[in-house]
């Protein structure tokens, strides 16, 4: 039984790990694939780590949370101490390079079954533009997994985006470029 | 003004609260009331948004005894009414349910569940079960369906409106704030399409004519004066849910012929555990599971059957044993073995039940 690919993403608010997991999960359901997508919500308002759990198989997905993640993604020194507890030695465990004070809390050799640091933010902010840090992560999930086609990834962020890129085309190039850079940096 | 909300089958990909307005739109809701809460706002936004296109109504409540009420009133006028609530909503909501029980009144409440007691968490649990189940100063006139996944939140807020007006037994679905918040795809219909007939509704109160002479008078009541007039009206409302049960009940079940241990679970936590009765079965395992998906009336004499073949029966729930009292009133003499899995206010996955049950075995 081919099992569903658990993903899960953790940020601050505003960092956008909700709108990459919806975005993911609305371009498998395109493809005609079975996804189901959970975000954490509590009743503050804002100050939580933001948590996205994501899954995406051929047949119907069980439970909608789960112990150990596939992929996961951690954008801040809290969201590595917040989601200690999805990690196996099967979890390809991404981070932000940026992130400081952290090193107790990464796995450690065997604990996870690879430990990446990505320039997310610099890349974004140096070569890109910060308002495509989401989309450059959502390129690294992809890269990742293949959960989905890039060209899937594109067609989605068409649709949720494409008004902005109506009136401002530069937008839609800004953006897949942020998917493929994004998808580079887990080659 | 009068168009059909969905024509054709569609496939969406949205929240289970989203889900819940569909439905209630393709069964041919006419009204909502409500009042605000976790984590089933959303059932209502969804609602009045839609509803303007298709000569719906909606009332917002100062609270849910009210919203509660309300829906009791809309049903004695012949609308197809429903409400929605979760938790301590769900507290106040049993004091007009209880009065709809008592005067046969067919009334719709989503409750999407929270954790409790109390306002405890806006997030997720199974621990209205009780409440939904047998809540108020009653005898739990009422029915209650569990749905797992979208398609049967679609499917079982349709049929929630015809089993209610047919029975005029007060109905409930009874998810969850998981289900409530999470995405997964549906296929969304209008239930005629499909050959299913929306149950006519019929006025309580103002019908035409005049009472005594071209009708028989509407006499409803909640209030008795004797004991043995209570005891009568009861004595008939017991008949004709016991005439119901069979008709009503549903369940599933899998793998449980020649089960050493069957889980049993119901709604969400259902998902995990039909995975993992794939995952122990492709081990070599003898493990099935039964799922009750009526939760009231309950399928007692169908759990009682593999409960009386079955070693083990393995409860899983996101309550302290709420499924659990359920099933034990159920199977009552029955010779396997209960082990509970209670997990109160949060979630159950597949690799929890798998690990559980190697235990148990």
């Amino acid at each position: 039984m081919a099992k569903a690919v658990k993903i899960c993403l953790a940020g601050e608010g505003g960092q956008g790990v909700q709108s990459v997991a919806e975005i993911i999960a609305d371009a498998a359901n395109a493809e005609g694939r079975e996804a189901l997508y959970i975000p954490n919500f509590g009743v503050e308002q804002r100050g939580g780590v933001s948590i996205a759990y994501l899954q995406i198989a051929d047949q119907p997905i069980g439970a909608p949370k789960f112990d150990k993640a596939d992929i996961l993604v951690a954008l801040s020194d809290r969201a590595v101490r917040r989601c200690k507890q999805y990690v196996d030695e099967n979890t390809v465990y991404v981070y932000d390079a940026s992130i400081e004070g952290v090193e107790d809390d990464l796995p450690k050799e065997g604990e996870a079954k690879k430990v990446l640091a990505i320039p997310a933010l610099e890349i974004s902010k140096n070569e890109l533009h910060p308002r495509v840090f989401n989309i450059l992560i959502m390129g690294a999930v992809i890269g990742a997994t293949g959960v989905i086609p890039v060209d899937a990834a594109k067609a989605a962020i068409e649709k949720k985006l494409g008004y902005k890129f109506e009136q401002n085309p530069q937008l839609r190039e800004l953006n897949f470029k942020a998917i493929d850079r994004g998808i580079e940096l887990m080659k | 003004m009068s168009e059909k909300p969905i024509t054709g089958e569609k496939r969406a990909f949205m929240t289970g609260n989203e889900v819940v307005a569909w439905a209630a739109l393709a069964a041919g809701a006419d009204i909502m009331y409500g009042y605000p809460i976790t984590p089933q706002n959303e059932i209502m936004h969804y609602w009045t948004r839609q509803i303007p296109k298709y000569g719906r109504k909606f009332l917002q409540t100062e609270d849910e005894l009210s919203a509660g009420f309300t829906t009791v009133g809309g049903v004695l006028a012949g609308l197809r009414a429903f409400t929605a609530t979760a938790g301590p909503g769900n507290t106040l909501m049993q004091e007009p349910m209880s009065m709809a029980e008592m005067m046969r009144l067919p009334t719709v409440t989503i409750v999407q569940q929270r954790g409790g007691p109390s306002t405890a968490t806006v997030i997720y649990s199974q621990q209205e079960v009780t409440l939904t189940t047998m809540g108020g100063n009653g005898e739990g006139l009422r029915i209650v369906y569990s749905p797992s996944n979208h398609q049967e939140l679609f499917d079982y807020t349709i049929k929630a409106f015809n089993t209610a007006w047919k029975y005029r037994f007060p109905t409930f679905v009874l998810g969850d704030g998981y289900q409530a918040k999470m995405r997964e795809s549906v296929t969304l219909y209008d239930p005629a399409e499909r050959g299913i007939e929306m149950v006519p509704t019929e006025k309580y109160v103002g019908k035409p004519g005049t009472p005594g002479v071209d009708r028989d008078p509407g006499h409803y009541r909640n209030t008795y004066n004797t004991e043995e007039e209570l005891f009568e009206v009861l004595q008939k409302h017991f008949a004709d849910y016991e005439k119901m049960a069979p008709e009503v009940v549903e369940y599933a079940q899998e793998a449980v012929e020649d089960a050493d241990l069957v889980i049993v679970a119901h709604g969400v936590v259902f998902r995990g555990v039909r995975d993992a009765v794939k995952e122990l079965r492709a081990e070599g395992l003898k493990v099935g599971y039964f799922r009750p998906i009526t939760l009231r009336p309950f399928p007692a004499e169908q759990l009682k059957a593999v409960a009386n073949k079955a070693k083990k029966l393995l409860i899983a729930e996101s309550a302290q044993g709420q499924l659990a009292r359920l099933i034990k009133d159920a199977i009552y003499g029955a010779s396997a073995e209960i082990v509970p899995m209670f997990r109160p206010g949060v979630g159950i996955t597949t690799e929890q039940i798998v690990a559980k049950v190697k235990e148990a075995l």
